[in-house]
């Protein structure tokens, strides 16, 4: 896939020197622009190593990784910092907001880091945003000030402030009640479609994944199944 | 400025830490700039009270009683010397001061009234009278006036050990700041000794010389040495050992004071520094995941270093400040002790140190950052 977004080619991840843990091997799979994933499979399978590795959080003991091009390891810890930055927006199972700052400033904080000058089309993003996410008059409180369904929809506004061309979210609503996990799936799906952002989502609620065009499964860290679901045809095909 | 920001941030929703920590600042910087200002006007007004209205360097004849001649040559070298403040030719007489009851012996000093008093200053010193010194007049110390119960214009009786008797009119009574030399020295005009002495117009008991820096007085009178053989040059350094001795003594336990206030600080910053990074590991850990880079998450403990050490450096020279007039205004009401005067070198020595000290306390804090990996903190939650 000439265009392909995120290229991993046989990816593998080994913790420890003396006692060697491996957990993820030889995990190959590419991804599109604009594509919407699930990442699938039980406690231990590898899910977070490879998320990590696709948030330039921790680097490949094997194979390479390739985000819109650029190959991971040929960068250090800032590059890696500076391109998670651009190309990548996080969304936790836990909210992880910056409790000193506004709700308004918790969202810019990653444009902030990206050191670029707030002008009025940056606020303006800010509050598109937080009226996009339901936040609307809550952008000057404190961000402790929320419920913990209003400062998932911020973490989320928080991911998407860069624009990146992909969200990875990890067990996204695993703090949330059905009525709030529902609507930020709901609200991942609108911006995957009007904004064109691609999501991987960890989860391991098989409800959540169905809902996604794409699963990818793994199995004690390797890639068993990747997925692509079909609304047309009702079920789901192997790829 | 994003460090800075978040910096001030972090600061400002910790204040009662924040608070603490630069109240600690304050109080090291406010006792070394207190202890620092003392020290120095302590051992400025002992330097002043002990040698201050005397000569730094004397120059005179080896054998004593001999005179000194105060050639055209001395002269010039004198004057030309850099750091010379006076110099005060002098004619030196012993006497005995006779009344109904006693017979007291007296140093006179003679010499020109405005010479004397660039020395001796005793104008400054006079606590009753005018310090005139025309013929006939003599100024005396305040202890002999004490003990004797004499006020200007009272005449006193003095014998010389060769039989001369003058009866001189008191213009003056001075204090000299030792009792010594209050109920022991007294000054006239030049003619008296010179006729006593039967020196000629250019030959004196002694040249004595004040300089602008005391302690610079060892190696003008080594020099002077060579330029005068066959004179006599006496340093004052030499002949206070014992005083040098102490200023010395108490130097070095000031140092020690301030050394161990400068400690008590640095640790004092470090251990909040080290303390607020653990608490802002997950504040930390999740700027890093958002793309922060090691040196812009260090960059905000070194800013929290700088705020409090400015603060608390600015504050504690404030305190200081404030404790040298308070103290100052005690001793003046008391009427005891002496005033501090603020040591403008020293302060900016403090608070330069004091910043430094903030800074350097950030290097832990600001290396464990670095070594943070976001992913635990993720994790964590």
């Amino acid at each position: 896939m000439a265009d392909a977004l995120v290229v991993a080619d046989g990816l593998g991840k080994v913790y420890g020197t003396d006692i060697q843990t491996r957990a993820l091997a030889d995990v190959s799979f590419e991804i599109a622009g604009g594509e919407f994933i699930a990442i699938v499979g039980r406690s231990g399978s590898g899910k977070s190593t490879l998320l990590n590795l696709l948030g330039l959080l921790d680097t490949p003991s094997e194979g390479t990784l390739h985000l819109r091009g650029v190959e991971s390891n040929s960068l250090d810890k800032r590059g890696r910092a500076a391109l998670r930055n651009e190309l990548l927006g996080f969304v936790f199972q836990y909210h992880h907001l910056l409790p000193e700052f506004s709700v308004r400033e918790n969202i810019l904080m990653p444009y902030l880091i990206s050191q670029k000058p707030v002008d009025d089309a940056i606020t303006a993003r800010v509050d598109e945003t937080l009226e996009v996410l339901g936040l609307d008059g809550l952008g000057d409180k404190s961000a402790n000030a929320l419920s913990g369904g209003q400062k998932q929809r911020v973490a989320i506004g928080r991911a998407l402030m860069n624009r990146p061309p992909i969200v990875l979210a990890d067990e996204p609503t695993g703090n949330l009640d059905t009525e709030n996990t529902e609507a930020v799936y709901a609200l991942f799906r609108t911006i995957n479609e009007e904004w064109g952002t691609t999501f991987l989502i960890v989860t391991h609620d098989q409800d959540i994944a169905s809902m996604t065009d794409r699963i990818l499964e793994l199995r004690d860290g390797r890639l068993v199944q990747d997925i692509r679901n079909s609304y047309t045809d009702g079920g789901a095909r192997k790829a | 400025m994003l460090p800075l920001r978040i910096a001030w941030r972090f600061l400002r929703t910790s204040w009662v830490q924040t608070a603490l920590i630069v109240a600690g600042i304050a109080v090291g910087i406010a006792v070394q700039v207190f202890i620092g200002s003392l020290i120095t006007s302590l051992q400025g007004s002992l330097v002043d009270k002990t040698i201050g209205a005397s000569p730094h360097i004397t120059l005179a004849d080896p054998t004593e009683g001999q005179p000194v001649v105060y050639s055209d040559f001395m002269k010039r070298v004198l004057a030309g010397t850099k750091g010379v403040s006076a110099i005060v030719p002098v004619r030196q007489l012993n006497v005995l001061y006779s009344n109904n009851t006693d017979r007291v012996p007296l140093g006179l000093v003679g010499g020109e009234a405005a010479q004397l008093n660039l020395i001796y200053r005793l104008r400054q010193r006079t606590i009753e009278g005018d310090p005139s010194l025309k013929q006939g007049e003599i100024v005396i110390g305040s202890d002999l006036a004490k003990k004797y119960l004499l006020i200007p214009g009272d005449k006193m009786s003095v014998n010389s050990g060769s039989g001369m008797q003058v009866s001189l009119t008191i213009t003056g009574i001075v204090d000299l700041g030792s009792s010594a030399g209050n109920l022991r020295t007294a000054f006239v005009g030049p003619d008296l000794p010179r006729a006593e002495l039967g020196f000629r117009a250019d030959q004196f008991s002694a040249v004595q010389v004040q300089l602008s820096d005391p302690f610079g007085s060892t190696p003008i009178a080594g020099a002077w040495r060579g330029q005068f053989p066959g004179v006599k040059v006496s340093d004052w350094q030499v002949d206070n050992k014992d005083l040098l001795q102490a200023l010395s003594s108490q130097s070095l336990s000031s140092y020690m004071i301030q050394v161990f206030v400068l400690v008590a600080v640095a640790l004092g910053i470090a251990s909040t520094l080290a303390i607020s990074a653990v608490q802002k590991t997950k504040q930390i850990g999740i700027l890093k995941a958002l793309g922060m880079a090691d040196g812009d998450t260090g960059a905000i403990f070194v800013w929290q270093s700088v705020i409090m050490g400015v603060v608390g450096t600015g504050l504690g020279v404030a305190v200081g400040f404030a404790l040298i007039a308070g103290f100052t205004f005690g001793t003046a009401k008391s009427g005891a002790g002496f005033p501090i005067t603020p040591q403008p070198a020293f302060i900016a020595i403090s608070v330069s140190v004091g910043i430094l000290v903030a800074l350097l306390s950030a290097i832990i804090p600001t290396r464990n950052t670095a070594r943070l990996d976001p992913i635990e903190v993720i994790q964590n939650g």
